[in-house]
Formats: structure tokens, sequence, C-alpha cells
């Protein structure tokens, strides 16, 4: 039975795109209504679908993409609560964002090329989302990966974007590295890529990965690693920002970077041993890495979106180690919340950028509050939802992480609530230097009036409220509720009662962050910490030196071997030619004795005669 | 008649007419090879769409034979199967691709034309050939043009130089084939020697041929076809060459006339030689590692776009050889989907920088960027091109290199891994590289001006639409392929011969089946175990 309205979710942004692309480039009115109109139908009809299927998994409808011996790979659509869960998250801020687009984007040269590219993203995001097999969700992996890429260097005539697009791709490239060589490695072990072939071949025999499993697992991860920007790869999501600020919202902050932690997710709904015990602690703690790192460089960064990209990096790490603990509810639930938290964050830095004439320093803004009060109110909002102050939805989401963490590992834990501080810590600073003080700069910025930007700034801020009670009954009303009195999936939402030691150990690091941002930074004009702490305040202004460092070990691995590559296939040439010269030197010395000149032959005979002559005359 | 005659036939015909049109009615020239290639072309076109996919035997369509000299067993026969159905397709397109972006050559309008039909009808002909002495002679008549072509209208000052490479290369390739090929014949009986590939191949499947003679016959071919393909370490006079044919003439040559050695390799090496095929596993695998990893770090230094695409190409066909190596259907097939693959986009590279050369008067990418903006139609076709050359799914090489991959897992993982990262990070390094320093940046370039209008825009969009649609439906491609090579495969799996490179199999339980059971089993239940 072929349903039809996934695949039309799945394809209308990709009409878009390819309409925009070849007939609309010239009419940018058309161009966004025909983009925000395929988007938002696709919103439309994943809610369709959520009252249309609320309680059943639907059968894998699919096709034969390729078949070739023992190679079967499908394409697929794959709908059951977890994709559903993403479509809406997907398609619902992704419709907010357009819609904010129109007026962030109105005047660009590029306006239709950029509804072009956020429609062909929106296309493969929900490849990923509704892929049922590795397979076809590597393809879309690798699409969105293009997606970001042309989004990233939308601006491509400034150097920083242009560069930043090509760190982009090839860091990712990284991990898909890890990610293809893992799907070849379980076709090999399985003989299937089809989730439900994967599923079946696990039930029937759980060694089947042998000593391979934990390798595979990891494998696997990598392409998380690289998508979800974790430590080690996690150096090109902060340049990503050179990107418009609207791409910032959806791609780098509430849809493709979650990606990773889908996947993840997706690959725990195939089994529960997908992952060995070894793999999920190199997860867990990959995560609580990448959640601390990001932490402390967002505490010197001054660039208001680089700030929200490190947030967005150590909230990543959140999820990442969520999934590491076992525990892949709790990271969809966060990645749900982070989605409407962290694109209001972005779409309110847009709007504050676009009011302050495209500066982004937080020390070059102040006292934003008064100019641009609805932006304020908004981003407020978000921002204690993102530190997790009780009850808004962060709150929520970061209490079941820490109650999982708690349970699992002291050490991981400690992390998680040292990161919860330093968010609070640095979310603050930049709400206390950018929208407190005096007025520093007295540029006459245009604050916004524009009521496409207004409403997506307030519909997602009542969704960063509200957004764990919408889950929370989504979740235990929808999900599963056949087994909603056996398994209580998100049992962990009555925080107080059932992780009291994350919920409290919570609030005191926000109350700490709050109080210790003030005395530090409310009425500063320049930033003490270089000052007090010169040493550490580098070091983190640095990153940590990680991009250095990658640059050098870059020219050791591929520059080096290319020089030397290069310089042996110049060898080669040069003997070729030497060969190809020496002949050709030998006909032009040898053509010299046969010109057919008499003359010369009878020399030629004369010195040959007298040679010879005189040989045997002195012997 | 058969359509394939028709195929090759079309481009020399029209080749020998204009022969004897004055050379000053240019316009008659140039749209005589556009009619003859167009035709050829669409008459390639609906011999793909009329290829029974689903006959009950496998074996070649659109056959016709004639016996030419019996005594000596030569025929004329063509016949198209699954492996070289798309190959003559994609060639049709190239060749009509390359006619149509030659309107800017206009020194010697008539021989440039002249020979680049005779090298576009002479490889068509040696795919769609099934006798040894037409397979050959057809590509000998191909080869012969580029030397000419390089060297009057070449580009660089390292033309001439270029122009003596690629010959001394290719004519040391072909000698060794021949030599290969008519070993092959002398290994018959005398009283039924033949040419015939079919008779050919049915005969050594009866009568495996002797270790002695197959021992040297197979390393013969193998270079032989592996220098005309330029697998490494014999791959120096490609970019070079390519750097300095002219558009058309690059075009052909690298679109088509490398694929020769590959089909060679799979229609003729392997197909009477499995055993050897298998023993020399290892060695086509190292060496398909060294086109991708070696030359692809060599691309990654260059710094002029065309030696840049000669090297990349050079490092693509290395893909194809891996999958061969493998000795498995699904790598075989992969090799041959890499081979249309890389047809359609080493034309449509050299088509484009062709382009750029004759607006920009120059190739070095460190004088270049942001031209995008000037550009915008042949910049995004580039930059599609490029992400097609990087393997991004969506482009029909993306489907060929995952086959390759599949196919070589089971026989080596470092060789697959190997061949990952040569096509997911090298790949990526230059042509992201490549694209950053000629589309993006702020430089400014009054006075170059984008291509317009729909015909000089249509070769671009055919090239470009092969590698897509082959890209998103690649059962096009793979179903017939399959079909063709499964005896090849058959052959290469049983021989009783383990190469060093062959691996005990290791058990794979039989695919998941319909598993109901376990569908119905909701996610809920695993996060029951998860809750555990």
């Amino acid at each position: 039975m072929h349903e039809p309205i996934p695949w039309l979710i799945l394809f209308l942004p990709l009409l878009a795109a390819v309409v925009i692309t070849l007939f609309l480039q010239r009419d940018a009115r058309l161009s966004a209504a025909v983009s925000v109109g395929a988007v938002l139908a696709s919103f439309v009809l994943s809610v369709g679908l959520l009252v249309a299927f609320p309680y059943r998994t639907t059968p894998d409808d699919s096709f034969n993409w390729l078949q070739v011996g023992s190679l079967h790979i499908e394409f697929g659509l794959h709908l059951d609560n977890l994709s559903l869960l993403m479509l809406l998250i997907v398609t619902g801020v992704g419709s907010l964002i357009h819609v904010y687009s129109i007026a962030y984007m109105r005047g660009d040269p590029g306006f239709s090329r950029f509804f072009a590219c956020l429609s062909l993203f929106m296309f493969s995001m929900l490849g990923i989302v509704l892929s049922n097999n590795f397979f076809q969700m590597f393809v879309f992996w690798e699409l969105v990966g293009l997606s970001s890429y042309l989004l990233i260097g939308f601006w491509y005539e400034r150097p920083a974007a242009a560069d930043a697009a090509k760190k982009a791709f090839l860091t990712n490239r990284l991990g898909d590295f890890g990610f293809l060589t893992g799907i070849v490695l379980i076709w090999a072990m399985t003989g299937t890529l089809s989730f439900d072939g994967i599923k079946g071949q696990l039930m029937r025999d759980p060694e089947i990965f042998d000593t391979l499993a934990t390798v595979m697992g990891l494998l696997i991860f990598c392409g998380a690693v690289g998508k979800s920007a974790q430590f080690p790869l996690h150096v090109w999501l902060p340049d990503a920002m050179e990107g418009p600020t609207p791409v910032s919202a959806l791609i780098h902050a509430a849809t493709m970077v979650a990606a990773g932690v889908y996947m993840l997710c997706r690959a725990f709904l195939i089994s529960d041993v997908f992952f060995t015990v070894n793999a999920l602690r190199v997860i867990s703690w990959i995560g609580g890495i990448t959640a601390l790192l990001a932490a402390l460089i967002a505490l010197q960064q001054d660039d208001i979106k680089r700030i929200l990209a490190y947030s967005t990096l150590s909230q990543l790490g959140y999820m990442v180690m969520a999934v590491g603990f076992g525990e892949p509810p709790a990271a969809m639930f966060h990645l749900t919340t982070h989605a409407f938290f962290k694109a209001l964050l972005f779409l309110g830095a847009g709007a504050v950028i676009y009011a302050m004439h495209h500066e982004q320093d937080i020390w070059k803004m102040g006292a934003l509050r008064k100019r641009i009060p609805l932006v304020y109110r908004t981003f407020m909002v978000g921002t204690l939802a993102l530190c997790g102050l009780w009850p808004l939805s962060g709150f929520y989401s970061k209490d079941t992480i820490l109650g999982a963490a708690w349970a699992h590992s002291p050490t991981l834990f400690a992390i998680g609530v040292l990161t919860a501080f330093l968010t609070t810590f640095y979310m603050f600073r930049l709400i206390f230097v950018a929208f407190f003080g005096k007025e520093r700069s007295h540029v006459e910025g245009h604050p916004s009036k524009s009521r496409l930007i207004a409403y997506p700034l307030v519909i997602l801020s009542v969704a960063s409220v509200v957004g764990s009670v919408g889950i929370r009954q989504f979740a235990t009303t929808q999900f599963a509720p056949a087994t909603a009195s056996q398994v209580p999936i998100f049992a962990l939402f009555e925080p107080f009662k059932e992780a009291p030691m994350g919920a409290w150990l919570g609030l005191a690091a926000f109350a700490l962050g709050l109080g210790s941002a003030y005395v530090c930074y409310f009425g500063q004009d320049t930033d003490p910490l270089p000052a007090r702490l010169p040493a550490i305040s580098r070091v983190l202004r640095h990153k940590f030196y990680f991009d250095e460092f990658y640059a050098e070990v870059i020219a050791l691995f591929h520059d080096a071997p290319a020089r030397f590559t290069n310089f042996c296939d110049k060898g080669i040439m040069l003997i070729v030619r030497l060969i190809h010269g020496t002949t050709e030197w030998t006909g032009r010395v040898l053509r010299l004795i046969q010109t057919g000149n008499l003359q010369t032959y009878t020399l030629l005979m004369a010195a040959g005669a007298a040679l010879a002559l005189y040989l045997m005359l002195t012997h | 008649m058969s359509p394939l005659t028709l195929i090759f036939l079309l481009p020399l015909a029209a080749a020998l007419l204009m022969a004897v049109i004055p050379r000053n009615f240019v316009v008659a020239i140039r749209g005589l090879a556009l009619m003859a290639t167009l035709t050829s072309m669409l008459i390639a076109l609906s011999v793909f769409c009329r290829f029974n996919g689903h006959a009950s035997t496998p074996g070649f369509q659109f056959e016709e034979q004639h016996d030419w000299a019996p005594v000596a067993g030569f025929s004329y026969h063509v016949g198209a199967d699954g492996l070289n159905l798309g190959l003559i397709l994609m060639g049709a397109v190239v060749l009509f691709s390359a006619v149509c972006v030659s309107w800017r050559i206009n020194t010697r309008v008539k021989e440039y034309y002249v020979l680049l039909l005779l090298m576009g009808g002479g490889i068509l002909g040696a795919f769609a050939s099934l006798d040894l002495f037409f397979f050959y002679i057809m590509h000998e008549l191909a080869l012969v043009p580029a030397f000419i072509m390089i060297g009057v209208w070449g580009h660089g000052k390292d033309k001439n130089y270029a122009a003596y490479q690629i010959t001394i290369y290719l004519s040391v390739g072909a000698l060794l084939v021949l030599a290969g090929l008519l070993a092959i014949y002398l290994q018959m009986p005398a009283p039924s020697r033949t040419f015939d590939i079919v008779k050919l191949t049915s005969y050594f499947k009866e009568n495996p041929m002797q270790f002695g003679a197959e021992q040297w016959i197979f390393p013969l071919l193998l270079i032989g076809f592996g220098i005309l393909v330029s697998l490494f370490p014999f791959h120096t006079w490609a970019p070079l060459g390519y750097g300095s044919a002219p558009t058309g003439a690059a075009m052909v040559h690298a679109g088509l006339l490398k694929k020769f050695g590959l089909y060679g390799l799979l229609r003729i090496a392997l197909p009477l030689m499995p055993e050897e095929g298998r023993r020399w596993g290892f060695i086509i695998a190292a060496l398909g590692l060294g086109n991708v990893v070696w030359c692809g770090a060599v691309a990654m230094r260059q710094r002029n776009l065309n030696l840049l695409i000669g090297n990349s190409s050079v490092a693509h066909v290395g893909f194809a050889f891996v999958g061969i190596a493998s000795m498995s259907l699904i790598g075989f097939t992969g090799a041959v989907v890499v081979m249309v693959a890389h047809g359609f986009l080493a034309a449509l590279t050299f088509a484009l920088s062709g382009y750029l050369r004759d607006e920009l008067k120059t190739l070095d990418m460190d004088d270049m960027g942001g031209l995008l903006r000037q550009l915008p139609f042949i910049g995004t076709v580039m930059i599609m091109a490029m992400m097609a050359g990087c393997g991004l799914p969506g482009f029909a090489g993306f489907f060929g290199e995952s086959m390759v991959f599949f196919g070589s897992w089971n026989h080596s993982e470092v060789v697959t891994m190997l061949a990952i990262w040569g096509a997911l990070i090298i790949a990526g390094v230059y042509m992201l590289r490549a694209i950053r320093s000629i589309w993006h940046g702020d430089k400014q370039w009054p006075g170059v001006c984008d291509v317009s209008g729909f015909w000089r825009k249509l070769p671009y969009g055919l090239l470009l639409g092969g590698l897509i649609v082959f890209g998103c439906f690649p059962r096009l491609l793979t179903d017939n392929i399959a079909a063709s090579l499964a005896s090849v495969a058959r052959l290469t799996a049983e021989s009783p011969v383990g190469g060093t490179f062959a691996r005990k199999e290791r058990p794979r339980p039989a695919a998941a089946d319909s598993l109901p059971g376990h569908a119905i089993a909701s996610d809920a239940s695993v996060l029951k175990g998860l809750n555990r």
C-alpha cells in the first residue's frame, strides 16, 4: 500500500527547490512564496499524519533502488513515533524560520537562491528523518552536508564565509568516512541495510557482529560526531556562523546538527544491543567532553552568534551524553526543547544584528532592552529556558539528562552540573552586556517592526515555555499508549520526585551562574577576565588551539605526501621526456650523415679510407 | 542494419563526407558534424530505451554479423549487452557535446571536425564490436587523431611534448594489447581459430586456457589495457595530455577513449582468464588504490585547473580498478557504473574548463576567484560537477563508488577503507579547494560573459543530466550490467585458484526475509529494554 502523505512531505520541498532554481531565479516574491508554501504544506501534512496515525507504526513504504547480487538497497519511508516527532520539529521550526527569512533576507541579491537552498535543505533533512535504511540515510546525510555548505557559503564573496563553508563540509566528510565504513561493515556482517532487517538479524543472533560490535558502533557514531559537531570534530560549527542568521537558527542550531543525535536514537530503536557497553561509554564521554569544552570556550567569545554556537555545541554534548547512557528518550526530549529555545535565541540574535546594522560584537551593543523590547523579552525567555529555570521546558529536559547521568556516572554528572553553571554564566554575560548597561554605539539602528520577524519570535518563546508540557503529553498519551501503563518512558518528568539530585543541583547551578555573571559583568564596559586571568582567557579565546593544531596535522598528513607524490610524478615525466629527447637528438645527429650531399659523402668516405689506411699501416 | 552500426558509422561517414566539402564552407561543416552526432546520439538513446532488460537469456541484442575473412576468422560483428549499452549511450552523448562546444574553433575547422569525428566514431565502433579485430582496429583509428589535435589545436607551452608523450604511452599500451590478443587467438586450435568474442568466450569457458599461456597473456593485457586507462604508475601521460588538448579532444579522450582499457579487461581478459584475474586481484587492487590515493594527492597540489581535473579523472578510474579487483558481481557492476559516470563527468569538467580558458585566457587558479557572480550558469554547473567528483549522492559516480566499496569489503577491508578515504576526503579536499579559489571570493571580472542561449547551454545540460539521471535511478544501468556480468562474476568466483588476495569468505546469514513478527514489535518494547 502506498501512503502518499509521507512522500508528499518529503518531495514537496524538493519540488520547490527545483522550480525556484530552474524558473524563478529572477522573481524574489514568487520564489519565497513557493518555498514557504512547500514547507508549510509539509508541516500541515505532518500534523495530519499525527492525527491520522497517532498510535501505530506504519509499515515501511519502499521501492527497490538498487539490486545487484546480494546487495539490496531500498528507497523507503519509515514512519514511527520517533520520525513523526522529528518530522514535526523540522517542519514546524522550519516553517517559522522560513517566514522569518522573508523579512531578514529582503533585498539580498541572492534572495531566490537562498530559498532554493533552504528548500533543498528541508528535503534532505526530511529524507534523513524518514529513511528506512542506513544507505538512504547516508545519501540524505551527504545532501544535508551539501545544503549546509551552500548556505554557509551563501555570501561567497566574503572570504570568511567561503572558508567556513569549505571547512564545514570537509570536517563533516571526516565523520562521514567513519559512517560509510560502518555502513559497509554492517552490510558485510548482516547482509542487509534496512533498519527492520538489521533488527531481525540482531534478534536472531545478538552476537552477529562478534568482535567487531564495538568497532561497528563507534564507526556509526563517527557520523554523528561529524554532523552533530562533537569533540574532536566540533571546529566547524562556530565558523558556520558566517552564514545568514536564519540558516544558523535552522540548520546549525535546531535541526541539522541534531541529525546526529536522531541517528543515534534511530540506531537504538533498531536494537538495544546495537551499541555495546564500551561503545556507549565512549559516546557518553565524548558528549560530556564536548559539553564542558564548548561551555568553557563560550565564556570568552564576544560575537553574539559565536556564543550561541558554542552553546549549541554544549547542548548537543548533553544529548549525545544522554544517548551514551542508553536514554535516547531523554536525548530526543532535549533535542525538541533545544530546537525551540535555540531557534528562538538565534532568531533573536538575528533581530539584534539587524537592528545594529550587522554589528555582532556584544561589547559594541548595550541597553538594547529599551531599543528593542520585544526582542529583549523573547530573548530572555529563550535564555532562561536554555539555562534550565523551572518551570520552563529546558529545565525538564536537562533534568532528565542529569538524572540519567546521576544513575550512570558520578563524574559525568559533575561535568553536567558544571556545564549547567557555565551555561548560565555565559548566557547572562551576553544578556548583561548586550541588553543592559549603557548604549555603546550610536548607530541609528532600525528596530524591526516587521511582523514576519515578531511572530516567529513570539511563537517560539511560547513553545520554549510550554514545550515540555506539550512533549510530555505527546509522549505519554500518544507515543506508546498501549504500554504507557507498564513502561513509563518519560517517567523522569516528575523531576523533583524522580531525580531530586539533578533537579536541585541544576537549579543551584543556575542560581550560582546568574549570581556570578551579575557580579562580573553587570554594568561593565570591558571584559574583566583577560586582565584578571590572562593565561586562561588567552587559551579560551583561542578555543584551546584546536584550529592551529588541525592545520598542522593536515599539513603533515595531506599536504606533505601530496608534495612528495607531485614531485615523483614530475620525475617520471622528466624521465619519459629524456627518453623522448634522446631519441630525437640521436635522430638529428644521424640525419647529418644522410644529407644526400655528394660532397659530404665523398668527404666521409675519404676520411674513412684514411682512418682504415692509418690503422692498417700502424699494425 | 543494426542501429549499433549506425551509431558509429554516422560520425565516420560524416568525417569522410566532410573531407570533400571545400574548407571555407564552415557552416556546412559544423552543421554536418552536429547533425551526424545528434542523430547518432538519438539512435543510441533509442537503443538504450529499447534494450530488453528482461530477456529470458542474457545475451547480446541488436546483433549484426557478416562474414568478412572466414579463413582467418575475421567477421563484422556488433552487439550490445548491459556492459557496453551504457557506455555507448554515454559515448554518443559525449561526442555530440564535444561537437557542440567546439564552436570556438576557427583555425583549420575542417580538419578539426574530421579528426574529432574519426576519434569519436572509432571508439564507439570499438565499444560496439564483438570481434577482436574490429575492436582493436577501431580503437587504433581513434588513437591517432589525438596526436594531431594536441599538436595543432593544443594549448600551453608543453603541448608538443604532451602530444609525443601521449602517443608514446598509448602506442606501447596498444602494442602490448595487440600481442595479448594475438596470443589469445593462437591459443585456439588451428582449424577453429576466430576473433569472435562470443565464440572465444564460450570456447574458453569449456576449455580453460593452459596455465602456462594464461600466466603471461593476462599480464600483457593487464598492463597494456592499464596503460590505456592511465593505471598507476603509467598515469603521467594523462593529466598533461588532457591539459594541453583542445576542449573537444580532451572530452572525447578522457570521457571515452579511457574507458576502452577497462572495457577490454571486463569484456576480454576476465571472461577468458578468470583464474588469472583472481590471482592478479591483489595487484589490480593495489594499482587501483595507487590511482585513487596517489593521483588524488597529486591533484591536491595542482594550481592549474586542467591539470587538477586531469589528475582527478585519473584518480577516479582507480575506483573501477578496485571494483574489478574484487572479482565480485557487485564490484564489477560498480566498476561499470563508475566508467559511465566518469565519462559524463570528465567530459563535463573539460568542457567547462575549456570555456573558462577561452574566456579568461588562463587556467591558473591563483589568478581566479569570485567568478560565480559573473558566470552563474557555468559556475553552478561546474560546482555541481565538482561535487559529483567528490562522490556526492544524486550523481551517478556515487552509486558506482558505493558498489565498489560494498563489493571489495569482503576481499580486503584495508583496500576498501583507503578507497573510501580517497573518495570522501582526498577528492573532497581538492574539489572544494578548487571551488573556493575559482568561484568564491570577491574578485571582480568585468568583460567576462556567461554562456547564453539554449543551444550553447545544451551540451552542459546533457552531460549533467546524464550524471543526475543515472545518479537518481541507478537501476537503469545496474540491472542490465548485473545481468550481463553475472556469468563473468561466476567464473571469477568459482575459479579454483585462491589468489593471494582472496580471503576466507565470512559466513553470512541469509538476508533478512520478511519478519512480520519483528516488525510489529513496536518501538515501545525496545524502549522498555532501554529503561531496564
